[in-house]
């Protein structure tokens, strides 16, 4: 294994800076150029659902970036907080749906008449979103652990994840698991108080408060992240992606690192699918699908990996970049996406901020 | 009373059947039928059509199924057998009139002509059409029946069986008893018996009940088990009144129960070997890549789908020529898709993999974004779906016990695997290039120092593993349509039987191959094919507790890199 040395040095505080910049425009510009009626409410909340994304590719780079874990299953770490948070908001709906049942319309659809028991806690919205969070994460440590202690890693480890993003994928298309099936959740009403529906201004104003705190939250994960990589643990996840077997030798308790990894990267994932959901207005089982995850893992490929500054980057640009081709040459799509895989890979290991370095070094990157 | 006329009927046939064929009264019939068939009396009919049964040719055939349809007409103009004439499709003229063109009644169809020589046409007003009844409708399909019984093509006379069963006429059993007696074909005696025994099943003899459980049983008939369970159920018309017959058929019940669980499961079984197949072949490329280079190749599902696309570009080449190449334009595919695919392999070898060789999961990402524009690039070219229709020779299956069907184009699939490993074994432990390939397997360092050009070794071991990959495309058209996404079917499912099967030996890919095959196909049936999967995963995660490098790992210290 080759190292992707980043010395930090000199770059650091030019990332710095760009990272406080871009921070200060989303925090800020955005909402201001907002007000001033240049970004229209649906521009803002399309770059609120970016940031969601970003918050998930924090996840990716600690696990592949850092840890060098190639997990191909975080699109349903995303989905299982989008779920937790589209259950709430679907129950909140109350008897506003079509049916002016109780129950959420698909299962007056499917004829059910109780409300499944695992639905419930999802009444109260602090529990919502401790579950929104601890699923993935108790989800990600059981598994992970199951993983890592038999050692599986590198390709193996992929494969494993791949097959289990298939296998959920799968699983929530079921009518049977109460979920929505293929239709997924959708026609929320309300979130924590605010209206999702309804009139126009309201609805945008509640829109304004969500972008905002996706922006926020963005921000906490950002600084938790660089904590957590500029201290023990990272030097720790960065050894592990470099050279696994030197540092077991060692006498570090390997599993213990990757699977605290994993959870994190569960964790912020949940998070970001919990964010997404209320300002997309619907959850389905194809965000979770086997290409949504890799789908993740380009972001942080274009951003640059092992670098936080490199996924936020990424998942703004390449978010952006998605939404204006597909709305332009729908069919140049997946050219462009595979095209950017091939590319970055080949000639830019550590993406666009490693362009950074390079130039400020005039060394190419491993 | 009619049931009576038919049963003399029916043997009346049969003896003119079984009579010495073949000796007839030279010059056809004798005229007298013409006059009775003309004679508009049921009974003269009736006597008529069992002369002509027993003086059965293709004209006479001809005659009876146009005296069926009523289409047999007495025209009044023609003195020739009695005026008898066959009608064709009437057509209406410009008055709004019905107007006929008329053949001949026999020996053979000659249309008629008017004075002028062009073609008759009647008026349907001034034909008499021969009434039929129902008992004369009924004598000629018994004849019908009997003929296609003794039809030379055993499938027609399997369908005539089974038709002449499903009437429920009791009254065609003789028939089915002599016709059961004569046949030589056992399939066609099989079936017969079971036509026979169904129609027992009807009877209102207990007695006759009673032997067609035991029959049904004996002939472990599961088809017929809905049969036997609505006369055991209490609240159907047909429920079983006689004590003994019903616990004869509980018996029998229970029994065919048993043997369709049986078949099922042979089934699932099979299905679970050829799906296993495919993913051998996939798994195959994979494993080799793997083992070699540390890479896995993500589009290696899209070389597959080159593969199947490559088999229809030569479908549609050859659907240009005569009809004779259809069949070679099948084999022609599979050497064709080996190639094309495994020079693609090349390529990408060159101008992608190698140049990540160092960074696994980099070319796993780089592989899944050309497995991309694979996809699309065949969307844009092919359009969502197209398919290239089986050869004739791999449509249908054998029936190798009672509801079990294998059908042809899955063994051939399964045919086709077993000679690839036996290829590759061959290939991998019997000649030179295999020992290198294996040698850079387990030291690619010291393999170089002892002169093996590993590049080499590198780039045919990619044309080998895409080539085989094509070549599983071009089976899979086989038994399925082929679309731009056809390898995101297998590919996942094929990764983890490298995964379970290490990538040591080729025995752990054929092993871990079935063995996922066999599973996913086996639980389907218990929990469906989503739960299945799950299920699977579960297992497999679990196994790699125990085993962490799968069934044959690779040895040594190689073996952890």
């Amino acid at each position: 294994m080759s190292a992707h040395n980043l010395t930090h040095d000199t770059s650091q505080r030019t990332r710095a800076i760009i990272w406080a910049c871009l921070f200060c425009f989303l925090l800020i510009g955005m909402p201001a150029l907002n007000l001033a009626g240049i970004v229209s409410d649906s521009m803002l909340s399309q770059w609120g659902r970016y940031c969601c994304f970003a918050i998930a590719a924090l996840g990716v780079d600690l696990v592949w970036g850092y840890t060098g874990m190639l997990s191909l299953c975080q699109a349903f770490f995303f989905c299982l907080g989008g779920y937790a948070m589209g259950m709430h908001l679907i129950l909140m709906t109350g008897s506003e749906g079509a049916y002016g049942s109780a129950l959420p319309d698909f299962m007056v659809w499917n004829q059910v008449t109780e409300l499944p028991f695992f639905w419930k806690p999802f009444y109260h919205p602090a529990l919502a979103i401790i579950l929104g969070l601890t699923v993935p994460a108790v989800f990600a440590g059981i598994f992970g652990y199951l993983v890592f202690r038999s050692r599986v890693r590198g390709v193996y480890f992929a494969i494993i994840t791949q097959a289990l993003a298939l296998a959920m994928w799968l699983t929530f298309n079921r009518n049977e698991m109460m979920l929505g099936g293929t239709n997924g959740l959708t026609d929320f009403k309300e979130i924590f108080g605010f209206r999702l529906s309804g009139d126009p201004e309201v609805v945008a104003a509640t829109g304004r408060w969500l972008y905002l705190a996706t922006v926020v939250i963005l921000g906490g994960a950002y600084m938790l992240c660089r904590k957590l990589v500029n201290g023990k643990m990272g030097k720790v996840m960065i050894a592990i992606r470099d050279s696994e077997h030197r540092l077991r030798f060692t006498g570090y308790p390997i599993v213990n690192y990757k699977v605290f990894a994993f959870v994190v990267a569960a964790t912020l994932a949940g998070l970001g699918g919990m964010l997404y959901v209320p300002q997309m207005g619907i959850i389905t089982p194809s965000k979770m699908s086997v290409s949504a995850s890799i789908e993740l893992i380009v972001l942080v490929a274009v951003g640059g990996r092992s670098s936080l500054l490199g996924a936020v980057i990424g998942a703004l640009l390449v978010k952006a970049c998605y939404s204006e081709m597909t709305s332009r040459i729908p069919e140049a799509w997946p050219f462009f996406l595979g095209g950017a895989f091939i590319v970055i890979v080949l000639f830019l290991p550590n993406g666009l901020v490693g362009l950074l370095s390079r130039q400020k070094k005039g060394e190419s990157p491993a | 009373m009619s049931a009576k006329v038919q049963l003399f009927l029916c043997i009346l046939t049969l003896a003119g059947f079984l009579s010495v064929p073949g000796t007839r009264a030279a010059g056809g019939l004798p005229d007298t039928v013409w006059e009775q068939l003309a004679s508009e009396d049921d009974h003269q009919i009736l006597a008529a059509i069992g002369v002509l049964i027993n003086n059965h040719d293709d004209g006479v055939y001809r005659l009876l199924i146009g005296l069926y349809e009523s289409r047999l007409y007495i025209y009044e103009e023609r003195s020739e057998q009695s005026g008898l004439v066959i009608g064709g499709e009437s057509e209406t003229n410009d008055d709004g009139d019905e107007m006929i063109p008329l053949e001949s009644a026999y020996p053979n169809a000659v249309l008629l002509t008017d004075d002028a020589g062009a073609p008759l046409r009647i008026d349907s007003f001034d034909l008499i059409p021969v009434e039929t009844n129902r008992e004369i409708r009924a004598a000629i399909e018994a004849y019908r029946m009997r003929l296609d019984l003794t039809h030379q093509d055993p499938a027609v006379r399997i369908q005539a069986s089974e038709s002449l069963a499903r009437s429920g006429k009791l009254s065609v059993l003789p028939i089915l008893r002599e016709a059961g007696q004569i046949d030589k074909n056992q399939e066609v005696r099989r079936a017969i018996e079971l036509a026979i025994l169904r129609l027992q099943l009807q009877s209102k003899d207990s007695l006759d009940r009673f032997m067609a459980a035991e029959g049904l049983q004996e002939h472990n008939a599961i088809d017929l088990l809905p049969a036997i369970a609505v006369r055991l159920n209490p609240e159907s018309e047909q429920y079983e009144q006689d004590q003994r017959v019903r616990e004869r058929m509980k018996e029998a019940s229970i029994s065919l129960g048993n043997w369709r669980r049986i078949a099922d499961i042979s089934q699932m079984a099979f299905f679970g070997l050829s799906l296993g197949s495919v993913l051998i072949l996939m798994a195959l490329g994979l494993a080799i890549i793997y083992g070699l280079l540390g890479v896995i190749n993500m589009a290696h599902g899209e070389f597959m789908m080159l593969g199947a696309y490559t088999a229809y570009v030569v479908y549609l080449i050859f659907s240009r020529l005569p009809v004779e190449y259809a069949e070679l334009s099948f084999w022609a595919a599979f050497p064709l898709a080996f190639c094309l695919a495994g020079l693609i392999g090349v390529l990408v070898e060159a101008l992608i993999i190698r140049r990540l060789y160092d960074r696994p999961l980099e070319s796993l990402l780089a592989t899944w974004g050309l497995g991309l524009i694979l996809i699309q690039g065949a969307r844009v070219i092919f359009g969502d779906n197209v398919n290239r229709p089986a050869p004739d020779f791999l449509t249908g299956g054998l029936e190798i016990l009672p509801g079990v069907v294998l059908a042809y184009n899955r063994l051939f699939i399964i045919a086709l695997t077993v000679f690839m490993i036996v290829g590759m074994f061959v290939l991998l432990y019997r000649t030179n290039l295999g020992l290198r390939i294996r040698a850079v397997t387990q030291n690619r360092a010291m393999s170089a120092c002892l002169g093996i050009r590993t590049r080499n070794i590198d780039r045919t071991a990619f044309f080998l593993g895409t080539g085989i990959a094509g070549v599983a495309g071009c089976a899979l058209t086989l038994i399925g349509n082929i679309v731009p996404n056809m390898g995101q079917n297998y590919i996942v499912d094929s990764f983890l039987v490298v995964v379970a099967g290490g990538v040591g030996k080729l025995i752990g890919t054929v092993v871990a191959g079935l063995a996922i095959g066999l599973t996913s196909k086996i639980a389907e049936p218990v929990m469906g094919a989503v739960f299945a999967k799950v299920f699977l995963l579960g297992l497999i995660v679990l196994f790699l507790q125990v085993r962490p490098t799968g069934l044959f790992p690779a040895k040594g210290r190689h073996a952890d890199q």
